[in-house]
């Protein structure tokens, strides 16, 4: 209607103004970009889904929130060994008594209160009392905590348990005075977990070497330095902490392409996700950024349900295992930026990593992994229409493969997440699907929301096979029994393939409550071998973590497993010279 | 006309209660449970369960239909599965941002390509004509990531003039000097891009809209008596053929106000704009269910009640249409 009584110059007049004005803003607001150069800049794709830590566990909240919330212990990033963090030493145990005994550092919460044992017995038993998901499996062993002093804590459990130093003593300590207000709002209620999972914290309290400052929703978080860090300027583990930078802002992207540009247009200082194989040749060729290529503690893999026909076949799953490329994979997948997995440890976890296990014609060219998956299946007594290994040992394209029982194998799908979710899921399992056709197995990779697979394979457990991993898997291999146990075989629970083997579940139960770390080695190392002998999953690939930083600004950062992105790093980086 | 009004509201509560019992039967229908997308192996069946029932998502699917009308009834919206805070606060922290953007990029896209469509349609068949429409078909069918990536890696990477992504400047908003001014012109600075390239994008189907409505009022009798009267060549234009060919113009416009609340997640996406278009996505993809109700719902009444007062226009803008 206005527009309709404008003429055409009244609208250039309107579209020149609009121009200038973007013209005027866009040098005002450039003039405004000054940086500080002690304050760095981190790129991240989503911001914390909230300050309560309880409720924000996921990766992208725990890059934020471990800066504000520690723990009692944490892993050395060269070893990977855990050293006392907010403990002052290595935990005293008493075996007769099945107890632990930690004296703690003196430290202080930032907003300048003393940290004391009291602080971390509510800990553990406000995770008890509201049996907390994700840490209450780790604390419901300890029977009573006790303060000998206000620096000491006496942990004494039900029984041994292995993980009681790996994950119970790792789990960040909150401060009892914050806390405890907002426990007793909680309590009476019918509901208190969904109660107290949905309080907005909004002045975190934490022991940390940083706090929160500001929180502008959907662009930024800022946190700054914690004058009250315990380790200011300290020493821990050799390694001389600060942060020397006066804080951290996190900026939120809303995709990779732009997190990628603004690193190198030097909007940010360090992009902290993965960046993806595409991208490296741009910014390779940039001399103000450096790559960090490092290890993950990852593990992707392809699962079978065992609990239906055909996958019940021992036989067949090793087969499939020999007719899988893992070498392919790698480099023409993940372009080289991986390394191909054996057992279901990687290998980065030195410590528990078994090399030696069952293998499945790894590194044999293609005729002769076809040669040995053939004969794997013909000796157990599956036939074809036209075999994929000819009489004169010729490979050629095998069709109609058929059961032990003389009946055709019906065409069974592998579960993948869709390319735009994990564009290496989705092609390895194309990739496995016509491998197994070349044979004569009619396999089908069939993309599906993420959602939605995780439901069918773990909740309905209505499908044959799939193809899933685990980003950030604990270094403790507890995890195996999570995984296999015969116990967790039920909706929900982690046993997806429904692995059963009474063996198997006797050592992992006796692995979980060994204390002896060299017996739990051994343990675990046997366990690894059951698991590739009988392939309920065979493992795919561990991708490598490739990060860039720009060298114009920081240095000093600190390469792990998991990638330079820990509080190592933001404990050590110093603004660049 | 008050009789009218009453019953289009009326109309719009039933259709409200329609949309709010589709919206509740297609999220419980969609795969998987917000629980279900925690790949924790920290996370045992025994605690998910227990969050599961925590989270009331045990409860039998009437009565989880029962409390969600009442909430609804009540105003109360529940509170977000992944935020763990009220979706009403998480909606109203992300809406403005949007509404900003998008009813910012519409009224500029109307303003502009209604007057171009009068120009184009005024000159039917000459250069003005074909070189408007060329445009306006061209700009309308571009692809709007490409066309913001576009923008992103000329003006923002290459050129420095605009920010990247996002909607503020740290550097500006942490600044505790930075008064109003300057914060207003720092959310202008990264509205630029955003902006220019809603505009592109919209700006063709209302000249196209104007151009096509203004050819048939052209063809009217009373523009010929104007003209035998011997007005004025610009007087014809904007007293006369003008004002007639709004209706369809004004339909357009209406509703694309009204989704502008609903955003667009592409747009929200590329720009790291936090509005309300990425928080519906991800909400409907993390089985948010409270969340993406709520957002639907919003836009679903938006859209209703624009629809009722666009109706209303009409009467106003032509004297012909009486109810």
């Amino acid at each position: 209607m206005i527009a309709g009584k404008m003429g055409a110059k009244t609208m250039t007049k309107l579209l020149t103004a609009c121009i200038l004005a973007l013209a005027a803003v866009t040098i005002s607001g450039g003039a405004a970009m000054a940086k500080s150069p002690d304050i760095i800049r981190v790129g991240v794709l989503q911001e914390p889904k909230s300050l309560n830590l309880w409720l924000a566990s996921d990766a992208w909240s725990k890059r934020v929130l471990n800066m504000i919330f520690q723990p009692l212990y944490i892993r050395e990033p060269k070893s990977q060994k855990l050293v006392p963090w907010l403990a002052a030493e290595e935990p005293e145990y008493d075996g007769y008594k099945i107890a632990y005994t930690v004296k703690l550092r003196p430290a202080k919460w930032s907003d300048g209160t003393e940290f004391t044992s009291a602080d971390v017995i509510f800990t553990g038993n406000m995770i008890k009392k509201l049996k907390m998901p994700r840490f209450n499996s780790k604390w419901k062993f300890v029977k009573k905590m006790v303060a000998i002093d206000k620096h000491t804590v006496q942990f004494v459990l039900k029984k041994p348990k292995a993980i009681f130093l790996t994950r119970t003593l790792t789990t960040p300590i909150v401060q009892k005075k914050q806390w405890e207000k907002i426990l007793a709002s909680v309590k009476g209620e019918k509901k208190p977990l969904k109660k107290f999972l949905r309080y907005k914290l909004k002045n975190p309290v934490g022991t940390g070497p940083f706090m929160l400052a500001n929180w502008k929703k959907g662009v930024f978080v800022y946190l700054k330095k914690n004058p009250n860090f315990f380790s200011l300027n300290k020493t821990i583990d050799g390694m001389a902490l600060g942060p020397h930078i006066k804080g951290i802002i996190f900026k939120v992207f809303g995709t990779a392409d732009a997190a990628v540009l603004a690193l190198r247009k030097g909007d940010i200082d360090f992009y902290w996700n993965g960046i993806q194989a595409g991208y490296l040749k741009s910014i390779k060729g940039d001399p103000k950024i450096k790559i960090y290529t490092n290890k993950k503690s990852a593990l992707y893999f392809m699962g079978f349900n065992l609990r239906k026909a055909p996958f019940n076949d021992v036989n067949l799953r090793r087969a499939i295992a020999t007719l899988i490329s893992k070498d392919f994979i790698i480099k023409r997948i993940l372009q080289g930026y991986g390394d191909v997995l054996h057992s279901l440890i990687p290998p980065g976890n030195q410590f528990y990593y078994n090399p030696n296990v069952p293998r499945y014609g790894y590194g044999k060219p293609v005729a002769d992994r076809v040669k040995m998956a053939y004969a794997i299946l013909t000796e157990a007594g599956y036939t074809w229409k036209v075999p994929p290994v000819t009489a004169d040992g010729k490979v050629v394209k095998g069709k109609g493969i058929m059961l032990p029982g003389g009946k055709p194998m019906a065409e069974f799908t592998i579960l993948t997440p869709p390319a735009d979710y994990d564009p290496h899921r989705a092609m390895s399992g194309q990739m496995i699907q016509e491998w197994l056709r070349a044979v004569g197995i009619p396999a089908l990779s069939r993309p599906m929301a993420f959602g939605a697979l995780i439901q069918k394979v773990k909740g309905q457990r209505d499908f044959d096979c799939f193809i899933l991993g685990y980003g950030k898997l604990s270094l403790d291999p507890g995890y195996l029994r999570a995984f296999f146990h015969s116990k967790m075989d039920k909706p929900r629970g982690w046993n997806m393939s429904g692995y059963r083997n009474f063996d198997f579940d006797h050592l992992a139960n006796s692995s979980n409550d060994a204390m002896d770390p060299v017996i739990r080695q051994e343990m675990i190392h046997k366990l690894q071998v059951m698991l590739m002998r009988d392939v309920p999953y065979i493992p795919l690939y561990n991708p490598l973590v490739v990060e860039g930083v720009r060298t114009d600004r920081f240095s000093g950062w600190v390469p792990t497993v998991g990638g330079i992105g820990n509080i190592w790093s933001f404990c050590q980086i110093k603004p660049a010279k | 006309m008050k009789i009218f009004v009453l019953k289009r509201l009326a109309q719009v509560v039933v259709i409200l209660f329609l949309i709010l019992t589709i919206l509740f039967v297609l999220f419980r229908l969609a795969p998987g449970d917000p629980v279900s997308r925690l790949v924790d192996p920290n996370l045992t069946a025994e605690e998910a369960q227990h969050l599961i029932s925590q989270l009331g998502l045990d409860e039998p699917i009437w009565t989880q239909y029962v409390i969600y009308l009442k909430n609804f009834v009540t105003g109360e919206f529940g509170y977000s599965f992944h935020y763990g805070e009220p979706v009403a606060t998480v909606i109203w922290e992300k809406l403005p941002n949007t509404v900003l953007l998008f009813t910012t990029a519409v009224i500029l896209a109307a303003l502009v390509g209604i007057a171009w469509g009068k120009i184009a349609a005024w000159r039917r068949g000459k250069f003005a004509d074909a070189g408007l429409t060329i445009v306006a078909l061209v700009t309308h069918t571009l692809f709007l990531p490409w066309l913001a990536l576009l923008l992103v890696w000329i003006f923002a990477y290459h050129l420095d003039w605009f920010p990247i992504t996002g909607m503020v400047s740290d550097e500006v908003w942490l600044d505790p000097d930075a008064g109003f001014f300057t914060k207003a012109a720092d959310v202008l600075y990264h509205m630029a891009l955003p902006l220019t390239t809603l505009f592109v994008i919209h700006f063709g189907s209302y000249l196209l809209v104007m151009r096509s409505a203004m050819l048939d009022t052209l063809k009217e009798d009373y523009i010929l008596l104007a003209r035998a009267k011997g007005l004025t060549e610009r007087a014809i234009r904007n007293k006369h053929a003008a004002p007639n060919a709004w209706l369809p113009v004004v339909t357009s416009v209406g509703l694309s106000l009204a989704f502008s609340i609903n955003g667009g997640a592409l747009t929200e996406t590329v720009f790291s704009w936090p509005g309300i278009g990425r928080e519906l996505v991800f909400a409907v993809s993390h089985n948010d269910y409270p969340l993406a109700q709520a957002s639907f719902l919003l836009i679903a009444t938006v859209v209703l009640i624009s629809n009722v007062v666009v109706d209303v226009l009409y009467a106003y803008l032509d004297p012909r249409i009486r109810y």
